[in-house]
C-alpha cells in the first residue's frame, strides 16, 4: 500500500535547487540533451504517444472484434495482411440521415424525451463502428477510422502478436490500450497537479495561521489509506443507480478514476510547492519586484509560477507511472476500465490469468507487460534525467 | 557512530525475530488430506451458513438426523437409526441412536434437535435458511411474527437477564394473543432514515394465564407507553410447530404437505443439531471458536485460521469413528483459482475443487487419472429483471434468449465440456421431462424484437449484465454482450461486483440482467421450480404469475408422483415461455482428485462428504487403476 | 523530550478522531447496508439484523455509539466475516502481514541500497544502468505480473519454492521478494539522489582529500547522510507494508490484512473498514514517530522538540 508521499523526498531536492535564474529552462535542456539515456527515453515516449494518438489510422484489426474459432491463436506473420472484419459504409451514410431526422425531432421534444433521443442518436452514430468491432469512439477517432478505411479498405495487419480468449487481435488491443492507459496517467496527474499547485501556492504564499491549518489538514489526509478510499469511492459510485445516472452524464468509471486519484495524489504536490513558494518568497528577485511596486498577482504569475515549473515537470514524469500502475492494480481487482475499452493494465491482468503450469500463452503477457514496462521505464528514467538536468549543483559537480 | 550502528542492528534483529516468532507460532504438522476450499468460509454455524465451502466443513463437524450418502447424496442414517413415515406422508418419526455423543460427552438426544430446529426458525438467529424449516407445520408462522392472528397461542419472550450470553432466551410467558395494536407512531429511527419498509411497532395484547398483558418489542433502555411491558419478541407458541419430542430418543416431525424429498432436505446442513450447553455458555459467535465448539460429527475443529485454513481432526466421540479413516484434514481458503491449481500441481493439496477453465480445456485434451467431468445438478442462468422496461415485455425476453449462442459459450468460455442448457431443470431428474425454451435463432430473435418495437435494436436502451467478480463469469458475460450486439444490434455493458454486494443487488432487483447458478438442494425438480413463485426467496426476477404459483402449490400437495411431475413440467413450460430467466449451461464436475484419494464419488450435487474419504498410500501419482471418482458415470 | 512525546500523543488522538469522523461520514453516506445474503431475509429478520448492528439508529446516535465503543479498544463485529470481531481479524492478520512486510523490506533495503550506492558512485556506467533498471522493474511492471512470472519460474521451471501458502519461512521468500521489488526501486532512487548530494558536500570532499579510499568515504561519510531521506521514506512505507498487499496475498494465498482492506471496501463491511483505517492511522503515526526518533539517533544535528 504505497503512499503518494514517496515522491516528496526525491522532489524536494530538485525543488530546493531549481529556484534560480531565468535561463534555467534553456540550461536544463542543454544538460538534458547531453544525457543520452534520457533523450532515448524521451524519443521512445514521443513515439509511443504519437502511435497512440493515431492508432485508429493504422491498418490494425478492430480491438473488440471476436473470432472465437481462433481462440488463443499464437502470433503469426504470414500473410502479413488479411481481411478479418467489415466496415459497413452504407450504415455510416444511413446513420447520417437518421440522425438528421432525429435532430429535427429533438427540437420539438420535451426534456424527458430529449434525453432518450440523444441517447438514440449516439447509438445510431456509433453503431457501424461497434458492429465493425471498435469500442466507444469519439468524433476524432471516428474520422480517423473512416480515413483509415478509405486508405486501407478492410485490410489489416495479421495477428502479429497473437490472439486472446475471444480471438481478438492482441496487437490491436495493445495499441488501443495505450490510448486509455496514457490518458489515464496524464489526466489524473494533471488533476492532482491543479489541486496541488493551487493549494500549495496559496498555503505557502499566504503563510501564517492559514498555512498552519492547511498543512495540518494535509497531514491528516495522509493518514487515511488512500487505496482504501479509492476502492471505496469507486465501489460506491458503481452502485447501479448512481452508475447509470453518471453514465447518462457521460461519466464512466475511468473518469471517476481520474478525479479520485487526482484528488489524492495532490497531497505531495501541495507540500512540495508550498516549500518551494516559501523559499521563493524570500528570494532577492521577488523582494526587488515587490520593491518596484509589482502587484501580488503579477508576482505570482510572473515570478513564482515559472519557478515552480521545474518541480512540476519532474513531478509529472514521476507520478504518471504511479497512476498507470495503480490503474493496473484496479484492473487486477476487477475495478479498472470496462469492456469494450482496454487498457494495458487490463491486458496484463488478462494475460497473467492464462499463465498456468499447463499452458503458457506467452504472448498475452509479454506484449502488454512490455508496452507498460517500456513506457514506465522511459518515464522514470526521463524523470531522473530531468531532475539531474534541473539540478545545477549536481550538474556542475559532474562537469 | 557506535550508537547508530547498534540502533540499526537492533532494528534489524528485532524485525527478524518478529518474523521468526510469527512463523513459528503458525506451524502445524502436515495433514493426511488437504483440499482447496475456495474462498474463506463465512461461518461454520449450521443455522447461519450458506454456500458450498461452508457445507464441506459443517457436514464434517455436525451430523443431522441423516447425512448425505457419498455415492448419490440421498438421506442415509445419521444421528437417527431408524425412521418411519406415516401413510399420508405428513408425519416422520425418528429413532435416534443411543450411542451418538457430543464431543463434550453428552448424549445426542431428541431435545437437541428440537432446540436446533427452534433456533433455526427463531428470527433472532438471523438464519438465511430459516425457510427450509417452513415445510414443518406452522414453521413459517413461527419465523414470521406478522402472520400471527388473534386467538393464536403465543410465547412472549421477555428481555434477557443481564449478563447472560446473547444466545440465552429470556423468560417465556405462554398465552393467547388477544389482539395486536398498532402503536401508530413509527419509531424515531425509521422516520430519520426515511424507511417505509420497516415493520410498525406493534403492541401485542396477550392473555397469559387469564391475565391480559400488553407487550412491546423494546430494549430495557427504550421508552414504552404506560401499562406496556417490554419484551424481546412475541412468537407463535413453539408447541404449535410440527416438532415434538416423544422421548429422549424419539423425535416426531410433522409437515404441512406430503413432501417426497423431505428426508433429503433433513440431511442438509441447516437441520444439523447444535449443542445447547455450548451455544448458551459462550454465545454467538464465540461458541464456534475451535476452543469452545462442541460437535457431534465425524470430525472436530482443531484450528481455524482466518483466510488460511480450517483444520479438522477425527472425533473420538463420534459413534461411527471406526469407519472414519482420515485423522487430520486441512481445508485451505484459497481465493485465486490459479493459485489453488498451482497448489494442486505442486502436490500440496489432494483435491482442487474449482480449477480454472483455461486449464481444464488443456487438461482434457489428454486422458487423465484425476479429472472426470460428469453432469451435475447445477444450472447456470441469467436472471432478467421483469419489472424493468423493456424487459417487462415477454417478446424482448425471448429475443434475448434466442439471440444467445450457448454452444459458443460452452466451447469458448467454460472449458470442461459443460452442456448447453435450454431448460432450467437439469436433464438428470428421474421421472421428469424437462421443458425447453426456443433454440438459438438470430433471425427469429430479431423479428421478435422488432415486434416489440425495436427494429434492428433501434431505440433499445443500454442494458447492463451483472456478475460476481470471477474470470469465468466475465468471459461468459463478454461473449453474450457481443452476441446480443451482433445478433440484435443492442448495446450491453458489464458490471462486476464482489459476492456480497452482488447478492445485495440481485436481492433488491438492482440489475437488468444478472448471472446466477443454482445447485439443486435435493433430487427433485421442485428445487428449481419453487424458486419462481411470486415473492420467492430466490425468485430475483420480479416474475409474478398466479397461475404459476398455483401449479407449484398444487404440485406440493399432490401425492401421486406422476401427476406431481406433470404439474412441475407444466410450470417449467410456463417459465420457459415467459422467460424471466435464460438458461445457459449445465455444470459438469470439475474436481481434480489425486488417484490415492478413495471414497470420493462423482455426485450430481457435487457433494463429497469428507467422512467417507480415505487415502490409499499404495497408489502412486501415475497409477492407471481408477479410483471411485474416475469410474465412468452412467 | 517529554514535551515531544506528549505533543505527538495529542496529535495522534486528534488525527484519529478526525479520521474516524471523516470515515464515518463517508461510510454513512453509502447507499445499501452491510447486510446481505444469498437468500432474501424476511422483513422481521432484517429488522432484527439492523437492530443488532445498530443500523436503525439515527446517524448521530450511531456515531456516538461507534465512537464510544472504539474508544474502549473494541472495534466491533465484522459484518461479512460473521464469526469474527474486527479485533480478531487484526490479531490474526497483522502478524502475517507484518512478517511478510518485514522480509520484503529487508529485500528492498538490501537491493535498493546497493543499487543506489553503486549507481551513485559509478554514475552513468553500465553497472549504474543495470542496477537501476533492475530496481525499476518494481515500479515499471505491475506486481501481479512480477508475482505470476516468478511463480512460473521458481515454482515450476526451477522448483525451489512452494507455490503458495503460509506456515514456513520458505513459503515467505518468494512473496516477500515480489513485494519488496516495488519498494526497492524507490529506495534505490532515493539513495542514489542522497548519495550524489552527500558526495558533493564539503566534508566528504575533505575526507577524500585526506586520502581515504573512495568506497570508505562513501560508506563512512556520505552514506549516513544519504540514509536520512531513505529513513523518512521508510516511515510511511512501513505502515503501508505492514497492513498488507492484496495482490501478493491473493496470488500467494497468504492470510494477511491486505485482502481485508480491499474486501472491506468492496463489500462495504463498514465496521471492518473502520477498524482497518484506524489501525493504519495508528501505524502510520507510530512509524513517523519512530522516524523522527531515529533522526535524532542517526543525525546528531537533529534535536527533538
Amino acid at each position: 500500500m504505497s503512499q503518494p508521499e514517496d515522491l516528496s523526498i526525491t522532489l524536494s531536492t530538485a525543488a530546493e535547487q531549481s529556484a534560480s535564474g531565468v535561463s534555467l529552462g534553456r540550461d536544463a535542456w542543454r544538460r538534458l540533451r547531453r544525457n543520452r539515456m534520457a533523450m532515448l527515453c524521451l524519443g521512445t515516449l514521443i513515439t509511443i504517444g504519437v502511435l497512440a494518438v493515431f492508432t485508429p489510422l493504422l491498418p490494425l484489426a478492430p480491438p473488440d472484434k471476436h473470432h472465437t474459432n481462433l481462440q488463443y491463436e499464437p502470433p503469426k506473420f504470414s500473410p502479413l495482411f488479411e481481411k478479418t472484419f467489415d466496415f459497413d459504409w452504407k450504415e455510416v451514410e444511413e446513420s447520417q440521415n437518421r440522425i438528421a431526422e432525429l435532430r429535427q425531432k429533438l427540437d420539438s421534444a420535451d426534456k424527458g424525451d430529449a434525453n432518450k433521443i440523444k441517447m438514440e442518436m449516439e447509438n445510431i452514430l456509433l453503431r457501424p463502428y461497434r458492429d465493425a468491432g471498435y469500442p466507444t469512439v469519439g468524433a476524432v477517432s471516428r474520422w480517423m477510422i473512416r480515413a483509415r478505411s478509405h486508405v486501407f479498405g478492410d485490410i489489416n495487419l495479421t495477428s502479429l502478436a497473437g490472439r486472446d480468449e475471444f480471438g481478438r487481435d492482441l496487437l490491436s488491443r495493445v495499441f488501443w490500450g495505450a490510448r486509455i492507459s496514457i490518458v489515464v496517467g496524464i489526466v489524473a496527474t494533471l488533476v492532482s497537479l491543479l489541486i496541488g499547485v493551487t493549494y500549495g501556492a496559496v498555503s505557502g504564499y499566504v503563510g501564517g495561521w492559514l498555512d498552519e491549518v492547511m498543512m495540518r489538514f494535509v497531514d491528516i489526509l495522509y493518514s487515511i489509506p488512500f487505496i482504501f478510499v479509492v476502492i471505496f469511492i469507486i465501489t460506491v459510485l458503481s452502485d447501479e443507480k448512481i452508475k447509470s445516472r453518471l453514465q447518462d452524464m457521460g461519466i464512466d468509471r475511468i473518469t471517476i478514476f481520474y478525479f479520485v486519484v487526482g484528488a489524492i495524489y495532490w497531497l505531495t504536490m501541495a507540500r512540495v510547492v508550498r516549500g518551494q513558494v516559501i523559499s521563493l518568497r524570500t528570494e532577492p528577485f521577488i523582494e526587488s519586484a515587490k520593491a518596484l511596486g509589482a502587484s501580488q498577482s503579477r508576482i505570482i504569475a510572473l515570478h513564482i509560477l515559472p519557478n515552480l515549473l521545474s518541480v512540476v515537470i519532474v513531478y509529472l514524469t514521476l507520478t504518471i507511472p504511479r497512476v498507470m500502475l495503480f490503474e493496473a492494480f484496479l484492473s487486477f481487482l476487477g475495478l479498472g476500465v470496462e469492456p469494450p475499452d482496454v487498457s494495458w493494465g487490463l491486458l496484463a491482468n488478462e494475460g497473467i490469468k492464462v499463465i498456468t503450469p499447463i499452458k503458457i500463452y506467452w504472448w498475452l503477457i509479454v506484449y502488454p507487460s512490455a508496452a507498460l514496462g517500456v513506457t514506465l521505464y522511459a518515464l522514470n528514467f526521463l524523470g531522473d534525467g530531468l531532475r539531474d538536468a534541473l539540478d545545477p549543483k549536481l550538474a556542475s559537480r559532474r562537469s | 557512530m557506535f550508537g547508530r550502528t547498534l540502533f540499526l542492528i537492533l532494528m534489524f534483529v528485532a524485525g527478524l525475530a518478529a518474523v521468526g516468532w510469527a512463523v513459528y507460532g503458525s506451524r502445524l504438522p502436515p495433514a493426511d488430506f488437504s483440499f482447496t476450499n475456495e474462498t474463506e468460509v463465512a461461518t461454520v454455524d449450521p443455522a447461519l451458513a450458506t454456500g458450498q465451502p461452508e457445507m464441506r466443513i459443517i457436514t464434517s463437524l455436525f451430523e443431522g438426523l441423516g447425512r448425505q450418502s457419498p455415492k448419490d447424496t440421498h438421506f442415509a442414517a445419521g444421528a437417527a437409526e431408524k425412521w418411519e413415515i406415516s401413510d399420508d406422508g405428513r408425519v416422520y418419526t425418528f429413532q435416534l441412536r443411543k450411542n451418538a455423543r457430543w464431543s463434550n460427552g453428552e448424549p445426542v438426544t431428541a431435545h437437541d434437535f428440537e432446540y436446533s430446529i427452534r433456533r433455526l426458525l427463531d428470527p433472532l438467529t438471523f438464519s438465511r435458511y430459516a425457510y427450509e424449516g417452513w415445510y414443518l407445520v406452522n414453521g413459517k408462522k413461527y419465523t414470521v411474527a406478522s402472520e400471527l392472528a388473534t386467538g393464536d397461542r403465543v410465547e412472549v419472550e421477555l428481555n434477557q437477564e443481564p449478563g447472560v450470553a446473547n444466545t440465552v432466551r429470556g423468560k417465556l410467558l405462554l398465552g393467547k394473543l388477544v389482539h395486536k395494536e398498532s402503536s401508530g407512531t413509527k419509531s424515531n429511527s425509521s422516520a430519520e432514515k426515511g424507511g417505509d419498509d420497516e415493520p410498525k411497532q406493534d403492541i401485542f395484547v396477550v392473555d397469559v394465564a387469564g391475565k391480559e398483558g400488553r407487550f412491546k418489542v423494546a430494549e430495557a433502555t427504550d421508552s414504552v407507553p404506560k401499562n406496556v411491558e417490554r419484551c424481546r419478541q412475541v412468537l407463535l407458541d413453539f408447541r404449535e410447530v410440527g416438532v415434538k419430542v416423544i422421548d429422549d430418543y424419539t423425535l416426531e416431525l410433522r409437515i404441512t404437505n406430503p413432501t417426497p424429498y423431505f428426508l433429503d432436505l433433513l440431511a442438509y446442513y441447516p437441520f444439523a443439531p447444535v449443542n445447547r450447553t455450548c451455544v448458551e455458555k459462550y454465545g454467538s459467535p464465540d461458541w464456534i471458536k475451535p476452543k469452545n465448539i462442541v460437535t457431534n460429527g465425524p470430525f472436530r475443529m482443531v484450528a481455524r485460521r482466518l483466510r488460511d485454513r480450517v483444520r479438522l481432526a477425527r472425533s473420538d466421540t463420534y459413534w461411527d469413528r471406526s469407519n472414519v479413516k482420515l485423522n487430520v484434514v486441512d481445508a485451505l481458503s484459497v481465493d485465486d483459482r490459479t493459485t489453488a491449481f498451482n497448489l494442486y500441481m505442486t502436490g500440496m493439496v489432494d483435491w482442487d475443487t474449482v480449477p480454472p477453465a483455461e486449464v481444464l480445456r488443456e487438461l482434457l485434451k489428454e486422458p487423465r487419472n484425476d479429472l472426470n467431468p460428469a453432469p451435475q445438478l447445477t444450472t447456470y442462468y441469467f436472471l432478467l429483471n421483469t419489472t424493468r422496461p423493456p424487459l417487462d415485455d415477454k417478446r424482448v425476453r425471448q429475443a434475448l434468449s434466442m439471440a444467445m449462442d450457448r454452444e459458443e459459450i460452452t466451447r469458448v468460455a467454460t472449458g470442461a465440456g459443460e452442456i448447453p442448457a435450454y431448460s432450467l431443470v437439469p436433464p438428470s431428474m428421474p421421472g421428469y421431462h424437462k421443458q425447453e425454451c426456443k433454440p438459438f435463432d438470430p433471425a427469429a430473435a430479431r423479428k421478435l424484437l422488432a415486434d416489440a418495437g425495436f427494429p434492428e435494436g433501434q431505440g433499445f436502451p443500454r442494458i447492463e449484465i451483472l456478475y460476481n467478480t470471477d474470470q469465468a463469469h466475465q468471459a461468459i458475460a463478454e461473449l453474450i454482450r457481443k452476441q446480443w450486439q451482433n445478433n440484435l444490434g443492442i448495446t450491453a455493458t458489464l458490471r462486476n461486483e464482489e459476492w456480497g454486494s452482488y447478492q445485495d443487488s440481485i436481492q433488491q432487483l438492482k440489475f437488468t440482467v444478472a448471472r446466477r447458478a443454482w445447485v439443486g438442494d435435493y433430487m427433485d425438480p421442485n428445487t428449481y421450480a419453487d424458486m419462481f413463485v411470486t415473492g420467492g426467496e430466490n425468485n430475483n426476477t420480479g416474475f409474478a404469475n398466479a397461475e404459476y404459483d398455483k401449479l407449484i402449490s398444487d404440485a406440493a400437495k399432490e401425492l401421486d408422483q406422476t401427476k406431481r411431475m406433470q404439474l412441475l413440467e407444466k410450470s417449467e413450460r410456463m417459465l420457459m415461455d415467459e422467460q424471466p430467466i435464460i438458461p445457459v449451461y449445465f455444470y459438469v464436475s470439475r474436481n481434480m482428485v489425486r488417484p490415492w484419494v478413495r471414497g470420493f464419488y462423482n455426485t450430481l450435487q457435487d457433494v463429497h462428504p469428507i467422512r467417507d474419504i480415505w487415502i490409499d498410500r499404495s497408489v502412486k501419482n501415475d497409477d492407471p487403476r481408477p479410483n471411485e471418482y474416475m469410474e465412468p458415470v452412467k | 523530550m517529554t514535551w515531544f512525546f506528549v505533543r505527538r500523543l495529542l496529535g495522534l488522538v486528534v488525527t484519529l478522531w478526525v479520521v474516524f469522523t471523516v470515515s464515518f461520514l463517508l461510510m454513512f453516506a453509502v447507499p445499501g447496508g452491510p447486510y446481505s445474503a444469498e437468500r432474501n431475509l424476511p422483513p422481521e429478520i432484517e429488522a432484527n439484523f439492523k437492530h443488532r448492528y445498530r443500523l436503525d439508529l439515527p446517524w448521530y446516535e450511531q456515531y456516538a455509539f461507534d465512537l464510544s465503543r472504539d474508544l474502549t479498544g473494541d472495534l466491533g463485529m465484522s459484518s461479512r466475516l460473521q464469526d469474527y470481531s474486527v479485533n480478531q481479524v487484526i490479531k490474526e492478520g497483522l502478524p502475517v502481514s507484518a512478517s511478510l512486510g518485514i522480509l520484503a523490506l529487508f529485500f528492498a533495503i538490501v537491493l535498493g541500497l546497493s543499487a543506489g550506492i553503486v549507481s551513485a558512485l559509478y554514475r552513468g556506467s553500465f553497472a549504474d544502468f543495470t542496477l537501476m533498471s533492475l530496481a525499476t522493474i518494481g515500479i515499471a511492471v505491475p506486481s501481479f505480473v512480477v508475482a505470476g512470472l516468478a511463480i512460473m519460474l521458481f515454482v515450476f521451471v526451477i522448483p525451489i519454492f512452494p507455490a503458495a501458502g503460509w506456515g514456513t519461512l520458505r513459503q515467505l521468500v518468494l512473496p516477500s521478494i515480489c513485494l519488496g521489488l516495488a519498494y526497492a526501486a524507490e529506495i534505490a532512487r532515493i539513495t542514489r539522489t542522497g548519495m550524489l548530494d552527500a558526495l558533493s558536500q564539503d566534508y566528504v570532499r575533505t575526507a577524500k582529500a585526506k586520502g581515504l579510499s573512495e568506497l570508505m568515504v562513501a560508506l563512512r561519510h556520505a552514506l549516513p547522510t544519504a540514509l536520512l531521506p531513505v529513513v523518512s521514506y521508510l516511515g510511511p512505507a512501513v505502515a503501508g507494508i505492514l497492513t498488507g498487499s492484496v495482490v501478493i496475498e491473493k496470488i500467494f494465498a497468504i492470510p494477511g490484512l491486505g485482502w481485508h482492506f480491499v474486501q472491506a471496501a468492496l463489500q462495504r463491511d463498514l465496521t471492518l473498514a473502520m477498524g482497518l483505517v484506524l489501525l493504519y492511522t495508528v501505524l502510520l503515526y507510530t512509524m513517523n514517530f519512530i522516524v523522527d526518533l531515529s533522526y535524532g539517533i542517526l543525525d546528531p544535528r537533529v534535536e527533538l522538540k
